[in-house]
Parts: C-alpha cells; sequence; structure tokens
C-alpha cells in the first residue's frame, strides 16, 4: 500500500492542472464561438507551444503504456518506437508545412477538408473523416487505460480498489470534458505544457537513479531475457516495417492535423518539427524501463502479483513507485496520469471537428456558426465517455491491441492526403477504392495473422519474414490508386479523341 | 567558367545543389533509421548499455541537428 505522501503530491498538482485547463479561456483571448478559435487557438501557436503541443501528441498513454509494456514482454522489438519517432518527423518536415500553407489559404480546419476540395469528392471526404474517427477512438482508450494503470497502483491492497478506480477516472473525465468544452485547445496547450515538465523530470531523475540504485544497466539487462540485448536476426522485417508504417501513419491522425494548424507560420512549424526528435529521448528512457524493471527486486514482486497479461502496462508506475521516494512518485505518477489526459482532450476534440464539418455539414450543408460550434463541443464530450465506456466493457490488454488496429487504418488516408498535396495525376474513384480495399484488407490479415482470435499482433508471417499490416494493405491500396488513376486517364484520352 | 553562362543557368545550378543538399538531409537519416543492421549490435557497450539502445537514443540527436539544418535552410531563401 501507499503511503499519504504520494497521495497528497498526486491530489495537490492534479488541481494545479485543473486550474490551468480553465485559465486557459483567457489565455491568448480570442472568440472562442469560432471553430478555429476554439479547436486551433486561433493559428497562433508559436515555435516552443507547438514544440509542445505535437509533444503532447507523442508522449501519450502510447509512450507511457504500449511502449514499455511490449518492450518488458518482448524485448528489443518495441524499441522501434525510437526510430519512428526520427522518421516520422522526417514525413513532416516535408509534407506538413505545404499541408500548412495550403490550409491558411483556403480555411482548411481538417484533412478532409482537403480532400474534399482537391479532389471535388463528397463521398471521399466523409469516408477520410469516417476513417478518422473510427481510428481515433481506440486511441483514446488506450490514453485511459495508462490512467487506469496508475490508478491500479497507487490503490494496489485498498478494498473497492476496482469501485474506487472506476469513480476517480469517471471525475477525471467530468473535469477534462469542462474544461475542454470552455478552453478548448488553449486549455489542452497549457495542461500540455504542466504535463511535459512534470514527465521530464520524471524521466530525468529514473534514468539516473535508477541505473546507479540497480548497479547499472548491465545488471536489469542480465535478469532480463538475453534475447533483449540485440534484435532477434528473424525480426528485423518487422522492426523495419514497424518503424515505417508508423511514421507513415502518426501525421494523418486527426489530432496531430490538428496540432500542425494550430502552428502561426510555416517556418514556425518547420522549426519544432525539427526539434522534435528530441522529444524521442524521454521516450527510449521510458521504453528502458521495460528492461530496467527486472534490476528492481520489488517491483518485479509486486507485479508479479497481477495475471501475466495486465503486468506490461503497469511497468512504469511499479518501477516508479519502488525506485524513487514517496513524495516524487506522487509527481511522477501525475505526470502520467494527465499524460494520458491531455492527449485524450485533444484527440476528442479532433474527432469533433470531423464529425461536425465533414459529415454533419455535408448532409446539413447550412449550418450557422453558432450550431456548428456548439455541435463541436457536445461531440468532443460525447467521444471522451465513449472511450471511457469503451475501456469500463473491455479488458485493458485488448485496447492496447486494437490500437495496433488503429494504425492499420488510419494509415489508408495516405494516397489522398498526402500524395494529394503533390500530384495531381489522382483520381477519386481509385482513391476510395484504394481506400476500402485497404481498410478491408488489414482488417482481414490482422484477423488472420491472428488466427480470428483476441488481436496481439499485428505482424503477417511472409516469405521475407514478419511485415507489419499497415504496411502491406497500404502497398495494395497505393497500388490501385495510382494504377487506377493511370487507367482513368487513359480511359479519358481516348474518349476525347473519340469525340 | 561559369562568367560566361547566362546568369539564369547559374541560379539553375544554385538551386539544384541547393535541393540535393535538402533531400540529403533528410534521406540520410532515414536510411540510417530504416536499415537495421547498422545498429543490430551489442557492443560497444555504453554504461552497460547495448550498442542497440544507446545508438538509436543517440541518434535521436544527431536527427535533430539534421532536420534543423533542413529547416534553417528552407528558411533561407536564394
Amino acid at each position: 500500500m501507499i503511503g499519504s505522501d504520494v497521495v497528497i503530491v498526486f491530489v495537490s498538482l492534479f488541481i494545479v492542472f485543473i486550474g490551468l485547463g480553465f485559465y486557459g479561456k483567457y489565455w491568448r483571448r480570442g472568440d472562442l464561438n469560432h471553430v478555429h478559435e476554439w479547436s486551433l487557438a486561433g493559428r497562433k501557436l508559436g515555435t516552443t507551444l507547438v514544440f509542445f503541443l505535437i509533444g503532447a501528441d507523442l508522449y501519450t498513454a502510447y509512450s507511457f503504456v504500449a511502449i514499455p509494456s511490449g518492450v518488458f514482454a518482448k524485448g528489443s522489438l518495441y524499441f522501434f518506437a525510437i526510430p519512428y519517432v526520427m522518421l516520422t518527423f522526417a514525413v513532416a518536415l516535408v509534407t506538413m508545412p505545404k499541408f500548412w500553407t495550403l490550409s491558411r489559404e483556403k480555411g482548411y480546419i481538417t484533412a478532409s477538408d482537403f480532400v474534399k476540395d482537391k479532389f471535388n469528392s463528397r463521398t471521399l471526404a466523409i469516408m477520410i473523416a469516417i476513417t478518422g474517427i473510427v481510428a481515433e477512438l481506440p486511441y483514446i482508450a488506450l490514453q485511459i487505460v495508462g490512467m487506469q494503470s496508475v490508478l491500479t497502483v497507487m490503490l494496489a491492497g485498498y478494498t473497492n480498489s476496482q469501485m474506487v478506480q472506476e469513480i476517480s477516472l469517471l471525475i477525471a473525465f467530468v473535469i477534462l470534458a469542462a474544461f475542454t468544452y470552455t478552453s478548448g485547445l488553449r486549455g489542452a496547450t497549457l495542461t500540455a505544457i504542466f504535463k511535459d515538465v512534470l514527465v521530464w523530470v520524471t524521466v530525468i531523475v529514473v534514468i539516473i537513479a535508477v541505473p546507479i540504485s540497480i548497479g547499472g544497466f548491465g545488471n536489469a539487462f542480465k535478469a532480463a531475457n538475453s534475447s533483449y540485448v540485440t534484435l532477434p536476426e528473424n525480426l528485423v522485417p518487422a522492426y523495419a516495417t514497424l518503424i515505417l508504417g508508423s511514421a507513415l501513419a502518426l501525421y494523418l491522425y486527426p489530432h496531430a492535423i490538428n496540432g500542425v494548424l494550430s502552428a502561426q507560420s510555416a517556418q514556425k512549424l518547420r522549426n519544432s518539427t525539427a526539434l522534435l526528435p528530441l522529444y524521442g529521448i524521454g521516450l527510449a528512457v521510458l521504453a528502458l524501463m521495460g528492461i530496467l524493471v527486472y534490476g528492481v527486486p520489488d517491483a518485479m514482486k509486486f507485479l508479479s502479483g497481477f495475471p501475466e497479461s495486465s503486468r506490461g502496462i503497469l511497468v512504469v508506475p511499479s518501477l516508479i513507485l519502488y525506485s524513487l521516494p514517496g513524495w516524487f512518485s506522487g509527481v511522477a505518477l501525475l505526470g502520467i496520469f494527465v499524460g494520458g489526459l491531455v492527449p485524450a482532450a485533444i484527440m476528442a476534440m479532433a474527432q469533433a471537428n470531423l464529425l461536425t464539418r465533414n459529415i454533419i455539414k455535408e448532409i446539413k450543408p447550412n449550418l450557422s456558426d453558432k450550431s456548428e460550434i456548439k455541435i463541436t463541443k457536445v461531440s468532443s464530450t460525447v467521444f471522451k465517455f465513449v472511450a471511457l465506456g469503451f475501456v469500463f466493457s473491455v479488458p485493458a490488454t485488448y485496447a492496447i491491441s486494437l490500437q495496433l488496429l488503429g494504425g492499420i487504418l488510419i494509415v489508408q488516408i495516405l494516397p489522398a492526403v498526402l500524395f494529394g498535396l503533390y500530384t495531381k495525376s489522382l483520381r477519386k474513384m481509385p482513391l476510395i477504392i484504394g481506400l476500402l480495399v485497404g481498410i478491408i484488407s488489414g482488417i482481414l490479415m490482422v484477423e488472420t495473422a491472428n488466427s480470428f482470435g483476441p488481436l496481439t499482433s499485428s505482424l503477417l508471417k511472409t516469405m521475407f519474414g514478419p511485415i507489419y499490416i499497415a504496411v502491406i494493405s497500404l502497398g495494395i491500396n497505393l497500388a490501385i490508386s495510382f494504377g487506377g488513376s493511370a487507367i482513368q486517364k487513359k480511359i479519358d484520352s481516348r474518349k476525347q479523341v473519340v469525340d | 567558367m561559369l562568367i560566361f553562362l547566362p546568369p539564369s543557368f547559374k541560379m539553375d545550378m544554385h538551386s539544384k545543389a541547393r535541393y540535393v543538399i535538402l533531400a540529403l538531409l533528410v534521406l540520410i537519416p532515414s536510411f540510417v533509421n530504416l536499415w537495421v543492421p547498422i545498429y543490430n549490435r551489442d557492443s560497444p557497450e555504453l554504461f552497460g548499455l547495448p550498442f542497440f539502445y544507446w545508438f538509436q537514443t543517440f541518434w535521436l540527436v544527431a536527427c535533430t541537428g539534421f532536420y534543423f539544418a533542413y529547416a534553417k535552410l528552407v528558411e533561407k531563401k536564394p
């Protein structure tokens, strides 16, 4: 059981967090009755703020839970998150400033806005919006799993811990919903900075204190499996394709696009994107915690009290609790807790934008500004609670697997969104078919790879070794989109000759 | 020799070189990241950390250097 020092620090910092969230409304004041003011903070964020905001998209429960959990259970394979982060910023550095410039000129708020305008297709735009909303849901659910893991570790040993945990989560979400409703992206940006300070302090303390207390990294590696030291030869194709597929997917998520568009200028966006790999250092430390924990006997003993499948998600909070002083654990655990809360807010906001602008407005085009913002705010609240309900009803390990599926889905909008920025040769029909076939083939391959049972793997065994399914299904999608467009062009030009 | 060429051609040479440099600043780090055998080894260790882990962490800093050079070069219009 934990001491009261942990709880006191945790709760008082959470109160500061709430204060910042509500204060966001008054920060860099704008008319929050406009969608771009509420959800893009008026497109006024400079290099540093965009750095923190997009960094918040990166330092999510994905880094606190999914990656350390994978490293803990499977070893070096899950360290792919580090090169993935580097590659994703290369992609963003080249493509996103162009997207920003176009969006500023034409007033886009979502990727779907761009696609509708570029390809003159409502169907394709609506499909892209739906893909974004669906792919984002398990990502939000993962954030909640991260928050849950903190509460599980803090409440372990108390009676009624399950009920207390669910009530705490519910309270946290009501507060979150309240301040995103009133403050929009401004509230999220301010709390993102607060969260990042806590997380960075935690990461620095852990990477110095833990190796010293266990007598060096070497001992942790000795205690772990010997296959953790390097990547087993047969997993090299998996590692490379996980890097590639995830790197291509990240900036297609609605919340990442939202962050990009809140930048003040294309150059400021470029500068902050260039600096973002530095964020990955923290991610590397968090990933290493999946191995460091093997060198901390108390934490391992604590973990052994849980079923094997749920140990992974508890690695980071229990390592913190069993290797750092109590008051400091309070700081670190709150950092992880709000590290799930802030991204969840940004993600739900991005989903709400898609729903209102690209689905509801397509059906009811004469929506007034006032009702548009109203629907956006309300639906962002609804999405949060949908994700919460999802986490309460399915086991945590299952939520992580679904996030893998989210990546496979979102990467299918790449041909229209990223290639659409550069080439004139793509047509709407092949893009629609490519998107559908990409999604269906992706889901089928995931089901095959897991023998139609619970989802645990996103790798398909091929003649080249295991390959990340997102890459294969994207390949199929690209072939259809480009091949189909070329054929259509030929048919069109022949028709012209006949005419 | 260059002075005998028309001024527009000189500009072209300059902007071509600029494009090549920009491309390399993004492609070199990406190649290293994707070519896993480059860093998939255990020694030399650093503070007991196998090469595989510390190299990729160090490479984050190097990448930032490459990317920042890219951002600054784009900003400096020819």
